[in-house]
């Protein structure tokens, strides 16, 4: 049997992007920062995608996209598109955390020896936080936390990251806090995706909001 | 020919396939009615996070009703807005998506326009005609003279007429939706036992306004002083559906001149939305249309209402003209039929 090829994308934060993956080696890669716009970016970026890998969706194994959590929009942009295209091209979609992302896009020499702390925008006071411990295993579930509580989801030494980061006060000792943007990216979803599938252990495309919508009940109502 | 169609700009999930002949091979609609019910209106997140859960399955079941694969289709539509963003954005990226896998064009629909050209597949009807668009989020008259050729004659000025239902339904506590609620309330009714005013009517143009008759029906409420029986309930919703039919049928009767001005060979005039499947309403619009020598149009009440039909339907009259939407398309909250025409307040201001 040939060698699994996923096509990758993630539109659930400040960025959109695509990446097409083949035994770990890349075949296409897209990556653009935007607080909006996804919906308009994201297919014309696939077939950009598929352009340079110079593969059609017959050859992908399955699609892969990150479910949250994340902005509501964005991740309903990115995971209408991939439910629908497993529909059209009769693929299985792959659901990657957006905290598993962004933990998989830290350098392996910056995290070297510490637990990894990912936490994500919520657009409220809360953030999305999930633990990593030095071997990339979750430490715990993705819990929704207020930015002072978030550095006890992880034992010291630990690094901070995530597009959220910048939100949390001052870390305490032994602490550091990772470079880059800490925004998720398509290629690491890719990878995360590869490692779940090669383990027989995928999470469906089903959307992870972890908040309830905001609605005000009428006077009255139960 | 055929065209996959599908619209989830406001409570209505929905997917169908339509050919070139206009024969509707599938629609089905899935209905959120009861996840918004509890709070009396369409809460715009609940809507948007039930069209994810639900349009995939809903297209995959339009395909199998139709016995298509996806290739075998021309082209794919989706409603493009105006509507709730949310919604709106889940329809256009899984039309995208099917479009880009199959490498068929896609066309983004104005969902008014879906509405407006509904009566050219049930009824196979020549341009020009007049349209009565009324619906729990629209209320409008217009020249529909050619596909993308429109001219609003005239709009609300505050609320939709199906949201004045709604809001008298709430007021009267008859329960969500209001249209269906007021109509059977209103069986019960005692003409005359209260007088309504008729808003906008003997005025000039076909502008509608429904703001005042909602408080009048408060004041109403107000002045029986005591609390409301279910007969009251009943004689308010009689006068309050007579008064709405009354100034709809007023407006229409100036939109019928204004619309013969312009095109004197209009003689059909077509209502559609939610709010056309009121009985009382359509037999009053019958009257005036044939007063005014016009005949009244009124599509099946699956077709008058959110549906995808009509989206594939708009999407292949426009596909056969050549028009076709770029995959990196932007969905439009607002999206006038008629960019021409002056900006409105209340609920006309999205069309």
């Amino acid at each position: 049997m040939s060698s699994p090829v996923f096509l990758a994308f993630d539109t659930a934060t400040s960025a959109c992007s695509v990446a097409i993956l083949r035994d770990g080696e890349v075949l296409a890669h897209c990556f653009a920062e935007m607080a909006r716009g996804q919906s308009e970016a994201l297919p014309p970026m696939i077939a950009e995608a598929l352009a340079q890998s110079g593969l059609s969706f017959r050859e992908i194994t399955a699609l892969a996209v990150t479910v949250g959590p994340g902005a509501f929009t964005g991740l309903r942009i990115g995971l209408a598109t991939a439910r629908a295209m497993a529909l059209a091209a009769d693929l299985p979609a792959i659901g990657v955390s957006t905290t598993e992302a962004i933990a998989e896009g830290v350098g392996q020499d910056e995290r070297a020896g510490r637990n990894l702390l990912v936490a994500v925008e919520s657009k409220r006071e809360d953030v999305f936080a999930q633990a990593f411990g030095t071997d990339l295993r979750p430490l715990g579930e993705i819990v929704s936390v207020r930015p002072e509580d978030a550095f006890a989801l992880a034992p010291a030494p630990a690094l901070l990251c995530g597009d959220a980061a910048a939100r949390l006060p001052e870390a305490p000792e032994g602490w550091l806090r990772a470079t880059g943007s800490g925004l998720p990216d398509a290629l690491h979803v890719a990878r995360v995706a590869a490692r779940h599938w090669a383990e027989g252990r995928t999470r469906p495309a089903e959307p992870l909001y972890l908040r309830a919508p905001d609605v005000n009940l009428p006077k009255g109502a139960a | 020919m055929r065209i996959l169609g599908i619209e989830t700009s406001c409570d209505e999930t929905a997917a169908a396939v339509v050919d070139g002949e206009g024969k509707i091979l599938s629609n089905v609609v899935l209905s959120q009615l009861d996840e918004h019910r509890l709070y009396g209106g369409v809460v715009p997140e609940i809507a948007a996070r039930s069209h994810l859960d639900h349009i995939d399955r809903l297209v995959a079941e339009a395909m199998r009703e139709a016995g298509l694969g996806f290739s075998e289709l021309d082209a794919v539509a989706a409603t493009g807005g105006p509507g709730l963003i949310g919604g709106v954005i889940v329809g256009v990226m899984t039309g995208k998506a099917i479009a880009l896998v199959h490498d068929k064009p896609f066309l983004a629909v104005n969902h008014l326009e879906g509405h407006a050209l509904t009566a050219r597949l049930t009824h196979q009807l020549a341009f020009p005609y007049l349209l009565l668009l009324v619906s729990g989020g629209h209320c409008q008259l217009l020249l529909v003279e050619g596909v993308g050729r429109y001219r609003r004659l005239g709009a609300t000025i505050d609320d939709a007429a199906g949201e004045a239902f709604d809001k008298v339904a709430k007021m009267l506590d008859l329960g969500y939706p209001g249209g269906p609620a007021v109509e059977r309330a209103a069986r019960d009714g005692r003409p005359q036992a209260f007088t309504l005013p008729r808003p906008m009517k003997g005025r000039p143009g076909c502008d509608f306004s429904f703001s005042g008759l909602k408080t009048a029906v408060r004041q109403a409420l107000d002045g029986l002083g005591r609390e409301a029986t279910p007969q009251d309930k009943a004689d308010i919703a009689l006068a309050f559906q007579e008064a709405v039919a009354d100034s709809i049928a007023n407006r229409s009767r100036n939109a019928m001149r204004m619309a013969r001005d312009l095109r004197p060979e209009t003689c059909k005039l077509v209502v559609a939305g939610g709010v056309a499947a009121n009985s009382f309403l359509r037999a009053r619009l019958g009257e005036t249309a044939a007063k005014n020598g016009f005949e009244l149009i009124a599509p099946p009440l699956n077709l008058c209402t959110d549906n995808a039909a009509m989206i594939a339907w708009a999407g292949l009259e426009r596909f056969r003209l050549g028009q076709r939407d770029s995959l990196d398309f932007a969905p439009r909250p607002r999206w006038p039929l008629d960019p021409e025409a002056a900006k409105l307040r209340g609920a006309g201001v999205k069309a």
